[in-house]
């Protein structure tokens, strides 16, 4: 394996920021493996993503906008890769640790015959080995994983794993050629229903706020944790009793059976802190909850417990974030 | 065309197949030991795959709905844990398939989906319904791996599936919201838990599972004559550390909103988050 290709995953055009996180990473594994760095970015919005990824220290950016992309599900996607990689060569395919991603990632291995590492925090390199390091059952154990018999590694990269850095970039823009042309594909996108407000994706987001049954409804969802997300620059997740209690939709559910996150800043909103949540969000950089009761469960591994009302401790807060906010702008 | 009643034809029986993983009780005390790097439980016992429980629930619920259906569960894992597989039974599946073999150890996403795709392949299928991953390894790529090995289309993380005239339709659950796709039988689906909270055994069923049959299968049945498990597995693990557990932080009490807010502010300035 010597060079590598980065899966640029967008949402029509809107770039996530872990495409950036594996755009930085990609020169520095490239450079050690003495190979190049591209990447593949497919369908509508993609010659718009291709223009950003330009400020990043690429080789070549590879670019279709092919209709079948977008209306039939993955299998198009897949076979753009697939001849991508082949065309490269042995390669390593960085693709982010989203539902997307896993998907895509999965599907590459048996085209491929590759191996797989998911979930992947850090990237080493050691006699031309590829060691990835990936935290596994919810953060309880710290694994690390190599690849053999396989001239393609897919690891999936776990957003807010690998730092930023736009410089360097003269990549070129490279349009590819429709592999399989003429051939039919099965699996069609009838519809695409926006429920959120458009915003982050959870797994990327560089804040969560998430909260739990304390909240006592959805209003407040609304009413108190989005508008804090909003000043922090972040998204809004649940425990699974608001998603059980019907409270928000189960896209938003951290913790076992849902979503895993890793934000370098995590507030839980009336959330006690069992462990089946736990487990999603172990491994955030800071932890602040709020809480009415000091005896909960957060509290053990929490930075920062507040005990108070979180009705009323929740509006100041977002008053002083966007205040703060407001004197940087 | 005498007995044929074309308003009243039966519709083609579907065959489902539901792949299920044990792994350890996710709600169990489970630890690293530092010395050994091997996993350490206390008291927590095998069970089905979480997610898994909600890709058995989908296809009850379907099965109910279209009539004429045959649930199977098909499931790499040891022989010892039948009981568990059995579990499966009580709730509602029809049949069971252990594939259970020393050879399929340490097999990792390529080697798993391609002989779980054997397996299905032998037994017969038009839908295949997976968890979305797994609560121990959680790489959530063997559905769509297991898609490519069968050759079918794999329609993921669906939040709803339903199968009318033989054509499939699935809410297909995405960051910002969902998309409705659908595509021909036989296809793999895969499932979020938005499908519906998994049923529990009824003691009806709990009896019942103990008359159903469990298929035991081993390597040599699947016709996979190259390498398996830890020889053909296209990773290794090279180690297993234990991470620095998070130490008890700073508990406080506020009195009202503004002290409470001004507690967090001044923490998260101090940290450099705002």
């Amino acid at each position: 394996m010597q060079h590598v290709i980065i899966f640029g995953e967008h949402q029509r055009g809107q770039t996530r920021k872990v495409t950036y996180e594996l755009a930085t990473e990609a020169r520095v594994l490239a450079d050690v493996l003495g190979g190049k760095a591209h990447a593949v970015v497919l369908g509508s919005g993609a010659a718009s993503l291709a223009e950003q990824l330009k400020r990043y220290p690429l080789d070549t950016i590879h670019v279709s906008e092919d209709a079948d992309l977008d209306k039939f599900l993955i299998d198009p996607v897949i076979d753009y890769v697939e001849a991508l990689a082949r065309n490269v060569g042995p390669s390593v395919i960085l693709v982010p640790n989203t539902m997307y991603g896993r998907d895509v990632g999965g599907r590459l291995s048996a085209r491929l015959g590759a191996g797989l590492t998911s979930d992947v925090t850090e990237i080493k390199v050691q006699d031309g080995k590829v060691d990835c390091v990936s935290p596994k059952l919810g953060g309880l154990a710290i694994t690390t994983c190599t690849f053999k018999n396989c001239d393609y590694a897919i690891v999936t990269v776990r957003p807010n794993a690998f730092a930023v850095q736009a410089s360097g970039g003269s990549a070129e823009v490279k349009q590819l050629e429709k592999p399989h042309a003429g051939k039919s594909y099965q699996m069609v996108i009838e519809q695409d229903v926006e429920e959120g407000t458009g915003e982050l994706g959870l797994e990327e987001a560089p804040v969560v706020v998430a909260g739990g049954r304390g909240l006592g409804g959805p209003e407040p969802f609304q009413t108190l944790l989005r508008p804090l997300a909003e000043a922090l620059g972040g998204a809004v997740g649940a425990s699974r009793a608001a998603a059980d209690a019907g409270w928000v939709p189960y896209s938003l559910q951290i913790g076992q059976t849902g979503k895993t996150v890793s934000p370098p800043l995590y507030i839980a909103v009336g959330i006690s802190g069992a462990i089946q949540h736990k487990v999603g969000m172990r491994t955030a950089g800071t932890i602040v909850a709020i809480n009415k009761d000091g005896g909960v469960p957060i509290g053990e591994f929490a930075d920062l417990l507040v005990v108070g009302d979180l009705f009323a401790i929740v509006p100041e807060l977002t008053k002083l974030v966007q205040a703060a906010r407001a004197a940087h702008a | 065309m005498a007995g044929l009643r074309p308003h009243h034809r039966k519709a083609r029986r579907v065959k489902i197949v539901v792949t299920l993983k044990v792994v350890p009780d996710p709600n169990g005390i489970k630890r690293i030991d530092p010395a050994t790097k091997r996993l350490v439980r206390t008291g927590a016992d095998n069970v089905i795959n979480p997610y898994d429980e909600y890709a058995l629930e989908a296809a009850l619920q379907l099965k109910e709905k279209l009539g004429d259906t045959t649930v199977s569960v098909v499931s790499m894992v040891p022989e010892n844990t039948k009981e568990v597989v059995r579990k499966a039974l009580a709730m509602g599946a029809d049949d069971a398939v252990m594939l259970s073999d020393a050879a399929f150890e340490a097999s990792d996403v390529w080697d798993t989906a391609r002989v779980l795709a054997e397996a299905i392949r032998k037994h017969g299928f038009d839908l295949v319904i997976c968890g979305g991953l797994s609560d121990d390894g959680s790489t959530g790529a063997v559905p769509g791996a297991l898609a490519e090995h069968l050759g079918v289309p794999g329609l993921t993380n669906a939040r709803h599936v339903d199968v009318v005239d033989g054509k499939l339709t699935i809410q297909r659950e995405t960051d910002s919201g969902y998309q409705v796709v659908s595509g021909p039988l036989p296809a793999m689906v895969s499932v979020t838990m938005g499908v519906g909270e998994p049923r529990y055994p009824s003691l009806k069923g709990i009896m019942g599972a103990k008359k159903k049959t469990i298929v035991m299968s081993a390597h040599g049945d699947l016709g996979v004559n190259d390498a398996l498990g830890a020889a053909a597995a296209k990773t290794e693990l090279l180690e297993v550390g234990v991470p620095a557990t998070r130490a008890k932080g700073e508990v406080l009490t506020a009195t009202d909103g503004a002290e409470g807010a001004k507690l967090i502010f001044d923490f998260l300035q101090h940290r450099k988050l705002i």
